[in-house]
């Protein structure tokens, strides 16, 4: 019992102690109460805003409720089966996928390249960094509206590109080229953040086994390949993981740049589940909505746990 | 520091990286400059095509007009006090919580972590309808209180317990072990020991809460309901003309004020919030 070894030796009898021996429950509260205690209330709060709240919404899903007459009825798979059927949902589903898979390998793949470009002694980089970080620091709210000032007909972007002679192009009104500004927008916010942890990462690599290589005649993609991109693996993975998780959230790009529109052209999960709800007032089909998005991000996260051991590379650990 | 000779082909080579470096900052740095000039633009000016640079005008009445339209200082206290709520409650709540984890292990310890770690996973979307549920019966809607306890508990504590659970396992132990034979009591030990040997990762947290606070948006548009109870982000896309088209001169003022204070606050404590904000991703 390695936890009651560790907390102050109870009463036990032991050494001259005159105390009669405590009992075992006793015992073990003494040892452990503090320590729940001082977990209880993130425990506990976490618990009922978290646990108990999953729960309710895969329950929920299994209802047709009318949000506005505040009539229940349970109907089973009834939500999921109607989404499954429809013609919104595939739709959304599709959006979603490739959002998630498109959104995530730019991320990791921006935020290397950045971090490369900094990771040279060169004067004034800090300024460099300090501009790539600065996004990161405003609200999404406030970055999208800034977007879609940009983004407007006859806006600042559409003047840039009409340089190369290009006739005004539907930024925010089609599907896979809007789906893609959503992507460039969320990923210029909070590329920063991975960029100074990529950074981090390119750091730690050893120095001498660089200059190993190089006097082995490795040119600098070969360096960059087997020296380097090994090393930061480990962190590329966990950037990598997070972003993936991040990027079923997104929310606030979507509703002030498109409102998931034209149509559910550019509708992904997150802000599906918002519009059912709060919208159109159907609480069951936004819970089942809800329940296959929990259930994405268990089976992505879940997949990409298992393959790591083939995606980093480690010394025998 | 190895000695290089600058030979031309190095020398080239550090121009493409400048040149690089200083094309993608226009991109990062670019929107917020626009959003600045647009600020204090007419709206025949920004409508207007080819979109002129600089303001022919300075039109300084957009930033009266943000605090006539919407109660924004109001609206700016809001998202100020849930701020500095959440960050307060998130750092005893975590404290707390990441002591024991690290260095109290109660029985059962391990298995209520990674019950917690779970809570990384849950997208706030997936859970609004029953907590939209439960703050209806409570009684919440538009007050303080889920922007502060639900965001707390669910949002900023786990990653913040997480975080310092880290920083407090990186304490040798003996530190407590001979304060217990000077009689010290636990929670004393806690307190007085360990704790003020976390302070960067205390600051770290701080800086973590309270953007996480500061910046959402999902929770206060559905159970926010009075323009007098808006936080910021809320308000910013509340500008809109009696025919739904945005007043972007307006928008962008009111954008303005909103980014204007974080970067300061930034410059001020730029390590603070660096460490902040990637702390929350670092799992080593």
């Amino acid at each position: 019992m390695a936890i009651l070894a560790q907390n102050r030796a109870v009463g036990t009898g032991t050494g001259g102690d005159k105390t009669p021996p405590v009992p075992a429950v006793r015992r073990f509260f003494r040892a452990n109460a503090f320590g729940y205690a001082l977990i209880a209330p993130q425990l506990i709060g976490f618990a009922i805003f978290g646990l108990v709240t999953t729960v309710q919404s895969i329950w929920l899903s299994l209802n047709s409720i009318n949000a506005l007459s505040g009539v229940t009825t349970f109907v089973g798979l009834e939500n999921y089966v109607n989404l499954i059927t429809g013609d919104r949902f595939p739709l959304v589903f599709t959006n979603t996928v490739f959002f998630v898979a498109a959104f995530s390998l730019l991320n990791i793949a921006v935020a290397m390249g950045i971090a490369l470009l900094l990771n040279n002694r060169l004067r004034g980089v800090n300024i460099f960094r300090a501009a790539v970080f600065i996004p990161a620091l405003v609200t999404m709210v406030a970055w999208a509206l800034v977007s879609r000032f940009i983004l407007q007909p006859e806006g600042l972007l559409d003047f840039l590109v009409s340089f190369t002679g290009a006739e005004e192009t539907p930024w925010l009104r089609s599907r896979w080229l809007t789906l893609t500004v959503i992507i460039f927008v969320q990923l210029t916010k909070n590329v920063g953040i991975n960029v100074l942890l990529c950074l981090a990462g390119l750091q730690a690599v050893d120095r001498e086994l660089l200059e190993a290589a190089e006097t082995d005649g490795a040119g600098w993609w070969a360096r960059f390949r087997h020296v380097t991109i090994p090393q930061v693996s480990p962190t590329l993975f966990m950037v990598f993981l997070l972003t993936v998780v991040a990027s079923f959230k997104v929310f606030e790009v979507i509703l002030i740049l498109t409102n998931g529109g034209p149509g559910y052209e550019t509708n992904v999960l997150s802000f599906m589940i918002y519009d059912e709800a709060f919208r159109r007032h159907d609480f069951g089909e936004a819970s089942a909505l809800a329940v296959i998005l929990l259930l994405m991000i268990i089976v992505v996260s879940s997949v990409l746990w298992a393959i790591r051991k083939k995606l980093v590379y480690a010394e025998n650990d | 520091m190895t000695k290089r000779r600058t030979t031309p082909r190095v020398r080239i080579g550090r121009g493409v990286n400048y040149l690089t470096l200083i094309v993608i900052s226009c991109v990062f740095l670019g929107p917020i400059l626009w959003m600045v000039l647009g600020s204090v633009k007419s709206d025949a000016e920004i409508l207007s095509y080819p979109p002129t640079l600089f303001p022919s005008e300075f039109k300084w009445s957009n930033y009266a007009q943000v605090f006539e339209l919407q109660p924004f200082a109001r609206q700016f206290f809001n998202s100020v006090f849930v701020m500095a709520l959440v960050c307060a409650l998130t750092v005893i709540v975590s404290a707390c919580a990441g002591y024991a984890f690290a260095r109290v292990k109660p029985l059962g310890s391990s298995i209520l972590f990674l019950v917690l770690l779970s809570a990384t996973f849950i997208p706030p979307e997936a859970t609004i309808v029953p907590l939209f549920q439960l703050v209806t019966s409570l009684g919440w809607i538009d007050t303080y209180y889920p922007l502060v306890i639900i965001t707390v508990f669910l949002h900023s504590a786990p990653i913040a317990t997480f975080i310092l659970r880290q920083a407090y396992l990186g304490l040798p132990k003996e530190l407590g072990e001979s304060a217990r034979l000077d009689g010290a009591s636990d929670l004393r030990i806690f307190l007085t020991i360990y704790t003020p040997l976390v302070r960067p990762s205390l600051a770290a947290v701080v800086v973590l809460a309270g953007w996480h606070s500061w910046s959402q948006y999902l929770e206060p548009l559905i159970y926010l309901r009075d323009t007098e109870m808006f936080t910021v982000p809320l308000a910013l896309t509340q500008f809109y003309d009696p025919f739904a088209g945005p007043m972007w001169g307006i928008q962008m003022a009111a954008t303005t004020l909103s980014v204007l204070p974080v970067l300061i606050l930034f410059l001020f404590a730029q390590r603070h919030v660096i460490s902040g904000l990637t702390a929350g991703a670092v799992k080593s």
